[in-house]
């Protein structure tokens, strides 16, 4: 499978601690890939390098042939980022955020148009489009973002903690809006969540990341049988406190 | 083009209904500020005082003054009051001020002893305005001119006698600026230019703070809703992203520079201007040599003092003005990106604000040339301090130092360019922080 993200021994160091140490992994093409670790792994950090917003102490990461550390606007052309707990620009309408970030991608006016619409499709948020986002509510918010994060249809998209803060039923729908995508479309993704459920239905392969060491990648059905453990959320806390003894 | 949609997208942040209602709101009050100050400086101006004035006295002597009083156009309302509590006085009288000629008044004149004069004025406040209603002094004035000519005609001299020797002398005020001169007093100078140089130090002060706020909650804002990271992390070039962000501050800034110049000059010309006329009209009634000839020929006499700014002058004002907004927004870059809360923003621009505070008070104040050399050269090491004295160095012919100072805010432009661009391609942008009193992030892994 032709790979749209290949992270190689990717490390961030800040002041004195590695935040990301030689972290690797690939991501193929419609694959969707989670990062899963506790508070303060390092996840957020690798996330961001990926999205060359912090230039990475060494090592590379490679999407869809652009390095990050040598053609990061290459790479920009190639991914959209959500970061967490984002918001939008209090004062502008839904309608006008969408229109507003999809002219940062092209300067095509029909293209825009077609953005937008598919934006319309995915976050169902109809008439209150018309609101400005400062009356919204934080679901309503995450899945304007969200819509915004697929609509130019990116190799890439990068989502960071993607339903936190969701109730039940905003987090299911935007997670089968993300495996449609993978599916129909063939995106790729690159998630990172505390929730294992959610992880369990969405992702295809997980990488579970503790204290800034990605410590094992796989398919979850394949970790479940190394580790003989019933359900994800037991190979995690193995994984972690194997790491913690060490 | 994406820089367009950037750009369009600042400016409707930065143009709302706020700016626009608090632009409308500050015009208004300068404007009626100015207002008020002409009409209550008008009512003054008028040469007719009214007064009220007790005549305890009661002689022909004193009669004959308060009438000669009448022929120079001071109306005095007679009262009828007892005793020296004043405050009593002007309470039962609903008076906010007296004049008493007490009794034995004309017996003292003519026994040649100096008589007393009272007079009672309420006073409510400080105010530079407050008290100019009050027209005691200027009655007692005339009291006192028609006690003298009272006087002189009893001595035998003639009205033409006693118009000469109140003024025995002309004098021709000449002033000297570097080799040219102009027959014109310095004060005549200093008010009419007063005005001119005073609205541009408030305009830059005002524009300053304004444009730093402005840009720095923008920034601090972007990062704290992470819209900067979706941003930065998007196809567009860092520098646009910059240039729209400045570009669009600067509008906004030189649409308010407008606004507060017409507010502004309208307060000056109004308010003031006519405080200065007011003075001039006294002096006139009071038959002095200032006329009006003098008044109309101020201007042709400063621009013989080469004291008159051309249009070139005034060009080279607006693009050092220029200059500093854009310095102060390169600056205002880099302090809102160290800052991670709305409420440390505002503690950013105290640097910002102490260094353009201290040239323009020096401004107001004193003249920075004639500072002593080491004070000197410090004070010019702040940017702002060349637009502060742009006017003035360039009035007095000082353009060796007006063009070494636009060349040192070019240099310092170009340096804080440079710095909040490294800023912007860095990741410097999102990891640095200044944090007022809280515990450094790399010790508390919870975020
Ligand atoms: N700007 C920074 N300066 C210094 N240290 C930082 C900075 N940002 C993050 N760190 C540190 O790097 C480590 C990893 O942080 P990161 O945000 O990547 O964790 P995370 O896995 O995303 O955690 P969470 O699940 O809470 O979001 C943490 O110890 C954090 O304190
Ligand atoms: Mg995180």
């Amino acid at each position: 499978m032709e790979n749209i993200l290949e992270v190689k021994e990717l490390s961030k160091k800040y002041s004195k601690v590695f935040a990301a140490d030689k972290v690797s992994f690939n991501i193929g093409k419609g694959e969707i890939f989670a990062l899963i670790g506790p508070n303060g792994a390092g996840k957020t950090t690798t996330i961001r390098m990926i999205a060359t917003l912090l230039t990475p102490t060494s090592g590379d990461a490679v999407v869809a042939g652009h390095s990050v550390v040598n053609e990061p606007s290459k790479v920009r052309e190639c991914i959209t980022y959500l970061p967490d707990e984002a918001g939008a620009y209090k004062t502008m309408k839904g309608i006008e955020y969408l229109k507003f970030m999809a002219g940062l991608f092209t300067t095509d006016s029909r293209e825009i148009e077609k953005y937008i619409e598919k934006a319309k499709n995915i976050n169902g948020l109809g008439e209150r489009l018309n609101d400005k986002i400062g009356t919204y509510s934080r679901g309503m918010i995450r899945k304007l973002l969200l819509s915004r994060a697929v609509m130019t249809s990116p190799k890439l998209a990068i989502l960071d903690e993607p339903t936190s803060g969701l109730d039940v039923l905003n987090a299911l729908d935007i997670r089968k809006t993300i495996k449609r995508l993978a599916s129909e479309e063939g995106m790729s993704f690159l998630l990172s969540s505390h929730n294992m459920l959610e992880i369990e239905f969405v992702s295809d392969r997980v990488g579970i990341i503790s204290k800034g060491h990605l410590m094992v990648t796989g398919r979850i059905d394949e970790l479940k049988e190394r580790y003989n453990a019933p359900n994800l959320e037991e190979v995690f806390e193995r994984v972690v406190l194997e790491n913690e003894i060490h | 083009m994406k820089f367009i949609n950037l750009l369009k997208k600042e400016l409707k942040e930065l143009i709302n209904a706020q700016m626009i209602i608090s632009l409308v709101v500050v015009m208004f009050l300068l404007m009626a500020v100015g207002n008020i100050m002409s009409s209550t400086i008008d009512e003054v101006s008028k040469t007719e005082y009214k007064i009220s004035l007790d005549d305890r006295d009661n002689t022909d002597f004193t009669k004959s003054i308060i009438s000669k009083m009448k022929e120079n156009g001071t109306v005095a309302t007679p009262v009828d009051t007892q005793g020296d509590d004043y405050a009593a006085i002007l309470k039962d009288n609903n008076l906010d001020s007296i004049i008493i000629i007490p009794q034995g008044f004309t017996e003292a004149i003519d026994s040649k002893k100096k008589p007393q004069l009272i007079t009672v004025s309420r006073m409510e406040s400080a105010a530079m305005m407050s008290n100019v209603n009050n027209h005691v002094s200027d009655v007692t004035d005339v009291i006192r001119g028609c006690i003298y000519e009272e006087l002189s005609q009893r001595a035998g001299i003639t009205q033409e006698e006693l118009e000469y020797m109140s003024s025995p002398v002309n004098i021709s005020d000449n002033t000297v600026v570097d080799d040219k001169s102009a027959n014109i007093s310095v004060e005549t100078i200093m008010n009419s230019v007063m005005m001119k140089n005073q609205i541009l130090p408030i305009i830059v002060f005002v524009l300053i703070m304004m444009v730093s706020q402005t840009i720095m909650s923008a920034i601090a804002n972007e990062k704290i809703d992470k819209t900067l990271e979706t941003l930065l992390s998007a196809p567009v070039s860092r520098s646009s992203i910059i240039r729209a962000k400045m570009l669009a501050a600067a509008i906004v800034a030189m649409i308010n520079a407008v606004f507060y110049m017409v507010g502004f000059s309208t307060l000056m010309s109004k308010g003031m201007g006519s405080t200065i006329n007011t003075s001039m009209n006294v002096e006139e009634i009071a038959g002095n040599i200032g006329s009006v000839g003098d008044i109309v020929s101020t201007e042709s006499k400063l621009s013989q003092l080469g004291l008159s700014l051309s249009v070139t002058d005034y060009l080279l004002v607006g693009l050092q003005l220029f200059i500093t907004i854009m310095i102060c927004l390169s600056v205002s870059i880099i302090l809102g990106a160290l800052v991670n809360d709305v409420k440390s923003s505002q503690t950013m621009i105290m640097p910002l604000m102490m260094l353009a505070m201290i040239p323009y008070m020096i401004s107001i104040f004193a003249d920075v040339n004639s500072l002593p050399t080491a004070l000197k050269i410090l004070v010019y090491a702040i940017p702002f301090t060349h637009t502060f004295s742009a006017m003035s160095n360039l009035m007095f012919g000082h353009d060796i130092i007006f063009f070494a100072g636009l060349a040192y805010q070019i240099v310092v432009l170009a340096v804080c360019m440079f710095f909040s661009l490294r800023l912007f391609n860095s990741d410097k942008i999102l990891t640095i922080s200044l944090k007022f009193g809280k515990k450094d992030k790399t010790t508390n892994s919870d975020t």
